[in-house]
């Protein structure tokens, strides 16, 4: 075969896969094609590793139980394979003394013994953790859930004597790294808790909004425009001032994350009423009314998946405003306190002038909490972009 | 002139329902808080000394009225807001609402509104440029910043600002008055003092808002360059700035205008936290305080309730606005 003929076979293949392909096939593969995109999504899903695993890859609890004691406020320790006292294979780290006495004007002073080196050990077992453990105490007996769940102790990393801090460590000596990584996964967890509420509420509102349309139509709107109208974090600190002091951190995670989602749905709702008002109108609806769907079965197996992308999108985009509600509320002290660590609580240390002149490290959970919301956003644009039919022809 | 002015009326009513509506939300989580202002003057009374029973908090309770059901409560509440401009008192702080907020939130609205303004003053000449121009450069350079606008809240902004400003210039720049100034009455000098220092305030506030302007302005301009009337002025010779301003950026600035409502709730938003950054001792720090402190329900529902108002104001004038300046709907109101 000439090589034009095979040339001509590919052509029509591409173009056969092109039309024969989904809608799921099509947005992937124009998504491939935006590099940004692609990079943030990948840093999207590190980062979301890094989460989800981090009791594995922190070397010590996040909470005051992890505190190193001997390194307060200690700067950065970062691994070295070599130095002036020759090359190891293994990383390692220097041991750290201080001391406090009149010469140091009575300030505890650390100071690095480059003599003594402590070697960096892989999958080292420490403190305990565990996955799936659910202990709720509901109201009533019979409802408490108390489940084990799977308990490991292994860490990737850990040193054989004293204690490694690749971030640092905070004024009680709490490792900023693993606090970081715990962070994240904080983040993560009320904010994806957040759009489910809030996407639940928009997709019932929305969806009976834009099916029923009329007057229970413009009934719906206005409440949800005058929801729009309330600026959301003052609303949010009036409700997060219902915290009764002694509610337990995951009882008031569980909170935030309500009253973020609560506060977080009108847009969307908004959106989805739209795309049903022009949805509703097509003949295919009218074909399954007129074969006696219920209008419940309608929007559910009909309408909906007429624009999953979009909605998929719209939760895309939302979910950084989430975290950033939640972090500004935690950095307020307002949200999520020790010894639950999210970026936000982490931030409140920042705030200090002593932390700038003196701990510039306490910095480092900031640059993580920018590069997880611009990844988010950059992940959210490329998927807008790709869900779009048309964005590849407009001019 | 008479379609308009029903056009206005039907507005204005939308907005006061809207108010109601808010008001009714915002009365409704006032009342969600445990413990109510009976309970709260008597246990400052037990406080002092006195035996507190319940029939003396029942007593209490019917004095204030608040024996009376919800949604007659609310009335009164509303009615008298509207009519007398008048909150009732903080019964955490024992004082009137509105000597409390007057001052604090007429220069919180001010500072807000600036930074709106200088959010559009910034973003629309800019968004408009570089939705013409073809440098890859310039176009990346400015998307990235707008989505730093979303990275970095305002509040890290301030944050970081003010640390720096520490380290070089010795001064925090928190506040936004200077020491002597700062319980004095309003004369030139202290006006002055404010002016030298709400700068800060309203760049760190105006900032998501400019990112989030310029990537309105840039879209929108985007969509209507690529239109064919503008092709077609393009073919009758016009060029430059006088073919941007005349063609697409009268089209495009019709939904910028629609939007300014939103962008003030956005900076809204940011008040509470920057304002706690820079310690401003207006609104944004005193609902902090409201809410953190002492769960002060009255005081956190007016501040809620007012800046809501002022939202919803400027919706209703930006309605009116772009009635009188979109030629299409001008026409089929006032003829």
């Amino acid at each position: 075969m000439s090589t034009t003929a095979t040339k001509k076979l590919e052509d029509q293949k591409l173009k056969e896969a092109y039309f024969t392909a989904s809608q799921g096939q099509l947005i992937w593969t124009r998504f491939k094609g935006n590099k940004t995109a692609m990079i943030a999504a990948w840093i999207l899903i590190l980062l979301i590793l890094a989460g989800f695993f981090a009791p594995f890859l922190s070397p010590y609890d996040p909470t005051i139980a992890g505190r190193d004691t001997e390194y307060e406020n200690g700067a950065p320790q970062i691994p070295k394979f070599w130095d002036e006292n020759g090359f190891s294979a293994r990383p390692f780290i220097y041991s750290v003394e201080r001391e406090r006495s009149i010469k140091t004007n009575f300030r505890w002073v650390t100071k690095i013994n480059r003599d003594e080196r402590r070697y960096v050990h892989y999958f080292v077992k420490d403190w305990q953790y565990s996955y799936l453990k659910i202990d709720w105490n509901l109201p009533g007996k019979m409802f408490d859930i108390d489940f084990r769940g799977f308990t490991f102790d292994t860490h990737l990393f850990g040193t054989d004597e004293g204690k490694i801090h690749l971030f640092g460590t905070d004024q009680s000596g709490k490792d900023i790294y693993s606090r970081t990584l715990h962070a994240i996964y904080t983040s993560l967890a009320v904010g994806a808790l957040g759009v489910f509420i809030s996407f639940v509420l928009a997709l019932i509102i929305g969806g009976v909004a834009g099916y029923f349309g009329g007057l229970v139509d413009s009934i719906l709107q206005m409440i949800t425009d005058a929801v729009r109208t309330i600026p959301a974090i003052p609303l949010f600190m009036a409700m997060a001032a219902f915290i009764p002091d002694e509610w337990s951190s995951e009882t008031r995670f569980f909170f935030i994350s309500i009253v973020l989602g609560l506060v977080g749905w009108p847009t969307l709702a908004r959106r989805i009423r739209t795309h049903l008002l022009t949805e509703r109108s097509q003949e295919y609806v009218l074909a399954a009314e007129l074969s006696g769907a219920s209008p419940s079965h309608i929007i559910r197996r009909h309408l909906l998946p007429s624009f999953t992308s979009y909605i998929i999108v719209d939760l895309m985009i939302s979910f950084p405003y989430m975290v950033r509600t939640e972090t500004a509320l935690s950095f307020v002290g307002l949200g999520l306190k020790d010894p639950v660590n999210s970026l936000g609580a982490l931030m409140q240390n920042v705030s200090k002038a002593d932390v700038l002149l003196n701990y510039q490290w306490y910095f480092i959970p900031v640059l993580f909490f920018i590069a997880f919301v611009l990844a988010f956003v950059f992940v959210g644009d490329g998927l807008r972009d790709a869900a779009d039919p048309y964005s590849g022809t407009k001019k | 002139m008479g379609k308009f002015f029903q056009f206005t009326m039907m507005r204005a009513a939308m907005s006061v329902f809207t108010l109601l509506m808010v008001s009714l939300i915002v009365f409704t989580l006032m009342e969600l808080v445990p413990g109510n202002c009976a309970e709260r003057y008597l246990a400052f009374k037990n406080t002092q000394g006195a035996t507190i029973t319940v029939k003396d908090i029942e007593a209490e309770e019917r004095r204030l009225g608040l024996d009376r059901p919800f949604l007659i409560r609310w009335g009164s509440w509303i009615g008298s807001v509207t009519f007398k401009g008048e909150f009732g008192d903080s019964c955490i702080l024992r004082l009137n609402i509105n000597q409390l907020l007057s001052d604090k939130f007429w220069i919180s609205l001010i500072i807000c509104l600036s930074a709106l303004v200088a959010a559009y003053a910034i973003a629309i000449p800019i968004g408009i440029i570089s939705a013409s121009s073809t440098s890859a450069l310039a176009n990346n350079s400015l998307r990235f910043i707008s989505y730093l606008g979303l990275a970095l809240p305002n509040f890290l902004l301030a944050l970081i600002i003010m640390l720096l400003s520490t380290v070089w210039f010795g001064d925090s720049m928190t506040g936004l008055f200077s020491k002597e100034f700062r319980d004095a009455a309003w004369s030139w000098a202290r006006f002055q003092d404010f002016i030298s220092r709400a700068w800060l305030p309203i760049f760190i506030l105006g900032w998501s808002a400019t990112a989030f302007a310029l990537q309105t302005v840039r879209a929108l301009m985007l969509d209507e360059n690529g239109k064919l009337y503008v092709t077609a002025a393009r073919a009758r010779g016009l060029y430059g700035r006088k073919l941007l301003w005349r063609y697409p950026a009268r089209h495009a600035l019709g939904p910028v205008i629609n939007s300014l409502g939103f962008d003030l709730n956005r900076i809204f938003n940011e008040l509470p936290v920057v304002a706690l950054v820079l310690v401003l001792t207006e609104a944004g720090a005193l609902l902090i305080e409201a809410l953190a402190r002492s769960n002060d329900q009255q005081l956190a529902g007016a501040i809620i309730f007012l800046l809501t108002a002022s939202i919803v104001f400027v919706n209703f004038v930006t309605d009116i606005m772009l009635a009188l300046m979109d030629p299409r709907i001008r026409k089929g109101l006032i003829g």
